[in-house]
C-alpha cells in the first residue's frame, strides 16, 4: 500500500517515523499481486472469510476489499467509483465495492487489475454488502458465489448458529472438491491452521507492542501492515514478516524512539481508516503529540481459532462467527473498552464512515457507553468526496483541547 | 391485545399471532426525522431511520419488536431500538442464504422464536392456535391475491400489515365480493401497463399517482405483492390437525417451507438467480418498470444496473425512483408523467 506522499508535499519535513518494515510489506505485497497472474487456480474471498481452506488447495485468494485500500491510499477512489457510478451502481453504495467494480469495468487498477475468478466465496460476516457485490461480480464472470452465511450474534452465540456454520465449511469443501476436481487434503489444512493461527499471534504480538508508554507505533503503522494478515494467513509469510517488525519495534523502544514526539494523549481509532487522508492524519495527530495507540479495526483480525480443539473445522466456525463486526453493540462495546483499557487509552476517534453501515450505524450508542470520552468525526474509506478537511481538523481540535 | 412490532416481511407472523400477539408490521410515516438524527446516522434509509423516529416519539407501544436478519441497517437497528426504548427486543436470524440446505437453520430458528414468543406471553403456543393462525394468515393472502388481480388496493394492504388481520381479512373479502358484482372493471384497464419493483413504500399515494399518470399497475413491493406472495401449497396444512402428536412440529416444517418460499428479496441470496427470475418474469406482461427504491438501500441499488440492463434487454424502458421520506409528491408526479410521455 502506498502512503501518501506526492500531493501532500513537504515529506522531508514530515515527522512521521517510518517503520523499516513498511518497506518489506510493500515488496511482500507485491509479489502477492504479481503472484496472482500467474496462478492457476483463483478465487476471490472477503476479509473476514475463512482464507485457510483456499491455502489449503492451492488456490490463490484475492482479496477485493484490500484492493480498495491500496486504490484508496493513492487517492484513486472517485476515479475508479465513476466507472461503476457510470453503471449505474449508486454512489451511495460501499466504496470498495464500486472500486472494485470501477475497475473491473475499466479493466484496470493500480496493480494492473485483478485476476479473473473461478469462484467467489463470500462471508457475511463483515457485513452484507459483500453478499450482493459478490453475486454482482459473478454475474459478470459467470462464476459461481459461495456464499458463507454466518449468523449474526446479537447477544449470544447460539450452538445451532455453530451448527449451520460448520455444516457450510463441509459443504464448501465439497464445493471446492468438485470445481478444482482435486480431494481436499486434511494434513495440508491442518497445516494452513497452524501457520494461519501462528501469523495471527505474532500479528497480535506488535498490536500489543503499543501498550508501551511511549508507543513505539501508532495505528496508522498497523493499518499500512495489515495487509500480510488479511491476505497471506494461512502461509509461513506473516509469521516471518511481524516477527521482524516486532524486533524493530523492540528496538525501537531501546533506543527510545518512540512514534510521536512527548507522547501526551494516547488514543484509539475505531473503524477503517479514511486511507486517502492517513498521513494528513498521522502528521495532525503528531502535532498534537496524540498517539494512536491502538484501534478496532486491526484488532479484529486477531481472534484465535483453537486448534487443539477435538474438531478444528468446528473451531474455526466458531472464531468467524465471532469476529468484531458480527457482534452486537454490547459486545463490541466491551471489546472496545477492553482495548481501552489494554492501551490505557484516553481518548476514542470515531470515524463514522458512509460506506460501511455495520461497521458505524450504532456508534452513536457505543459512544455514550465507553469509558471513556470520544469524538465523531464523518468520512468515508476511500471516497473522498465525502470528506472535510477543515471540519474533522475542527472537530478534532476541539476534542483533543476537553481531554 | 398487546402488539408485537416487525419491520421486514419474512418475519413469522403467524407465531406472533399464535401466542396472542398482534403483529404489527413498523413502517416510517411521511415525516421529517429529528430525534432519531442523534441515534442513526443520515446515511441510512428513510424506513429504519423513520421507524426510529416513531418509536422515539412514543408512537409505537408495543410490547416488543422482532428483528429479522436482512440488511446491515436493521442488523444494527436492532440494538439502537432496544438501548433507547423498554420493548423487548428480539432478533429472529432468518438465513441469507436461501438454498435448501439451510432450511434446517430456518426450522431451529423459528423454534427459538416460539419459545421467545411463550416467554413474552407466558403461556405455551398449542398446536391448534398455530395451525388456525397459519390458516387465518393463508386466506388472508390468498384473499389479497385475488383482489391484487382484479383491482390493487394499497390501503387496504397497509391495513393488512399494521391491523387486526381477522377484521381485514373481512374487510377484503367484502371488498372482493363487491368488485365482482362490477361489470365494467375490465374496461377500465388503462393501455400501459407498469411494473413497480422496489422495497419499501408505505404510501398508498404513491401508488396512486402512478395509476392517475395512466399506468395500470402491478408491483413487486415490499410493501406490496411481496406481503403476500408464497409459493407454497396450503393443502399440506389441512391435514394436519388430523395428526395431533406431532402437529406442533408439522406446523413448524410448513411454516419454514412457507417463508422459503416467500416471493424473493435481494436481501437473500438464492440459487438460480431466483430473484432476477422472479421480476422479469413479472416484467414479461408490462410495457415499463419503475424502480421504486430508498435512498441508502443497499440490497436493492446492488441488484439495479444488472437489473436494468435485463430488462432493457428485454425490450422495457426503465426509470428509477429514489426516495428519502418525507418525499414530495409533485415532484414524483412530474417525473412519472414525463416517463408516460416517453413511452
Ligand atoms: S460494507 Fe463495510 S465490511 Fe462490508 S465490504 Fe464495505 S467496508 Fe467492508
Ligand atoms: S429499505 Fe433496504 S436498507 Fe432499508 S431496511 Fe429495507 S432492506 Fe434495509
Amino acid at each position: 500500500m502506498e502512503s501518501e506522499t506526492k500531493s501532500e508535499g513537504k515529506p522531508s519535513k514530515s515527522k512521521i517515523k517510518k517503520l523499516k518494515a513498511t518497506k518489506r510489506m510493500q515488496d511482500i505485497m507485491l509479489g502477492y499481486y504479481l503472484q496472482g497472474r500467474q496462478a492457476e487456480r483463483v478465487g476471490w474471498v472477503t476479509s473476514g472469510a475463512p482464507v485457510e481452506f483456499l491455502y489449503a488447495m492451492d488456490i490463490y485468494p484475492v482479496y477485493p476489499e484490500n484492493h480498495g485500500a491500496l486504490i484508496g491510499a493513492s487517492k484513486q477512489g472517485p476515479y475508479f467509483s465513476s466507472f461503476a457510478e457510470e453503471k449505474g451502481f449508486s454512489q451511495d453504495l460501499c466504496s470498495y465495492a464500486r472500486c472494485d467494480l470501477g475497475c473491473i469495468f475499466s479493466e484496470t487498477s493500480p496493480v494492473g487489475g485483478l485476476p479473473r475468478p473461478d469462484f467467489l466465496l463470500a462471508c457475511n460476516n463483515i457485513c452484507n454488502t459483500v453478499v450482493k457485490w459478490y453475486e454482482v461480480v459473478g454475474r459478470i464472470y459467470k462464476a459461481p458465489v459461495f456464499l458463507l452465511d454466518i449468523p449474526f450474534v446479537r447477544k449470544e452465540l447460539k450452538e445451532s448458529y455453530i451448527d449451520y456454520v460448520e455444516n457450510q465449511l463441509y459443504d464448501f469443501i465439497g464445493f471446492l472438491e468438485k470445481t478444482y476436481d482435486t480431494e481436499f487434503d486434511e494434513g495440508k489444512f491442518k497445516n494452513v491452521l497452524r501457520l494461519s493461527i501462528e501469523g495471527v499471534q505474532s500479528y497480535g504480538d506488535v498490536l500489543s507492542m503499543g501498550k508501551h508508554k511511549p508507543s513505539p507505533l501508532t495505528c496508522f503503522d498497523a493499518f499500512l501492515n495489515m495487509a500480510p494478515i488479511v491476505c497471506l494467513r494461512g502461509t509461513e509469510v506473516p509469521s516471518i514478516f511481524y516477527a521482524e517488525m516486532r524486533q524493530e519495534l523492540e528496538s525501537r523502544i531501546k533506543q527510545g524512539i518512540f512514534a510521536v514526539d512527548d507522547e501526551k494523549y494516547r488514543l484509539l481509532w475505531d473503524n477503517i481508516p479514511v486511507w486517502y487522508r492517513m498521513r494528513w492524519l498521522s502528521e495532525f495527530f503528531i502535532e498534537k503529540k496524540a498517539c494512536m495507540v491502538a484501534d478496532t479495526y486491526t484488532n479484529a483480525w486477531t481472534a484465535l481459532i483453537d486448534i487443539n480443539k477435538k474438531n478444528p473445522i468446528r473451531s474455526l466456525a466458531e472464531t468467524y462467527i465471532g469476529i468484531y463486526l458480527n457482534i452486537g453493540l454490547d459486545l463490541m462495546v466491551d471489546a472496545i473498552n477492553e482495548l481501552i483499557d489494554k492501551f490505557d487509552v484516553d481518548g476514542v476517534i470515531i470515524h463514522s464512515n458512509r460506506s460501511c453501515k455495520p461497521y458505524s450505524f450504532g456508534q452513536y450508542e457505543i459512544q455514550r457507553m465507553l469509558e471513556v470520552p470520544s469524538v465523531i468525526i464523518e468520512a468515508d474509506m476511500t471516497d473522498s468526496r465525502a470528506f472535510s478537511e477543515s471540519q474533522v481538523e475542527t472537530r478534532l481540535e476541539a476534542f483533543l483541547e476537553t481531554i | 391485545m398487546e402488539k408485537v412490532g416487525y419491520l421486514c416481511t419474512f418475519t413469522p407472523k403467524e407465531l406472533i399471532w399464535a401466542a396472542g400477539f398482534q403483529p404489527v408490521r413498523i413502517l416510517a410515516l411521511n415525516q421529517p426525522v429529528s430525534l432519531a438524527n442523534s441515534h442513526l446516522q443520515s446515511y441510512s434509509c428513510s424506513q429504519a431511520r423513520g421507524s426510529l423516529e416513531r418509536m422515539l416519539k412514543g408512537e409505537l407501544n408495543f410490547y416488543g419488536v422482532i428483528f429479522t436478519r436482512s440488511c446491515d441497517t436493521l442488523m444494527r437497528l436492532a440494538d439502537i431500538w432496544e438501548k433507547n426504548s423498554s420493548m423487548r427486543v428480539y432478533n429472529f436470524e432468518f438465513p441469507t442464504k436461501l438454498h435448501e440446505s439451510s432450511i434446517g437453520f430456518l426450522r431451529r430458528e423459528l423454534y427459538d422464536l416460539k419459545s421467545t414468543l411463550e416467554g413474552w406471553s407466558g403461556k405455551e403456543i398449542e398446536a391448534e392456535e398455530l395451525i388456525s393462525s397459519i390458516k387465518l394468515y393463508g386466506e388472508l393472502e390468498k384473499t389479497l391475491n385475488m383482489l391484487f388481480e382484479v383491482q390493487p388496493d394499497y390501503e387496504l394492504l397497509l391495513k393488512a400489515q399494521t391491523q387486526n388481520p381477522i377484521e381485514v381479512l373481512e374487510e377484503s373479502k367484502a371488498k372482493l365480493e363487491e368488485l365482482g358484482r362490477k361489470e365494467e372493471l375490465k374496461s377500465r384497464l388503462k393501455s400501459r401497463k407498469a411494473l413497480v419493483t422496489g422495497s419499501v413504500c408505505p404510501f398508498p399515494g404513491i401508488m396512486r399517482l402512478i395509476s392517475d399518470s395512466g399506468f395500470t399497475v402491478i408491483d413487486d413491493l415490499c410493501t406490496g405483492s411481496r406481503f403476500f406472495t408464497f409459493d407454497v401449497e396450503y393443502a399440506g396444512i389441512n391435514s394436519i390437525e388430523n395428526s395431533v402428536e406431532n402437529s406442533v412440529e408439522e406446523a413448524i416444517d410448513f411454516l419454514a417451507k412457507k417463508y422459503f418460499q416467500k416471493a424473493p428479496c435481494p436481501t437473500k441470496n438464492y440459487e438460480n438467480e431466483r430473484r432476477f427470475n422472479y421480476v422479469l418474469n413479472k416484467a414479461k406482461e408490462v410495457d415499463a418498470v419503475i424502480f421504486l427504491l430508498l435512498k441508502f438501500c443497499e440490497p436493492h441499488f446492488f441488484d439495479y444496473p444488472q437489473l436494468r440492463e435485463k430488462l432493457e434487454a428485454m425490450g422495457k424502458r426503465t426509470l428509477l425512483l429514489e426516495l428519502e421520506f418525507p418525499v414530495s409528491e409533485e415532484q414524483l408526479r412530474t417525473r412519472i408523467e414525463a416517463f408516460y410521455e416517453t413511452l
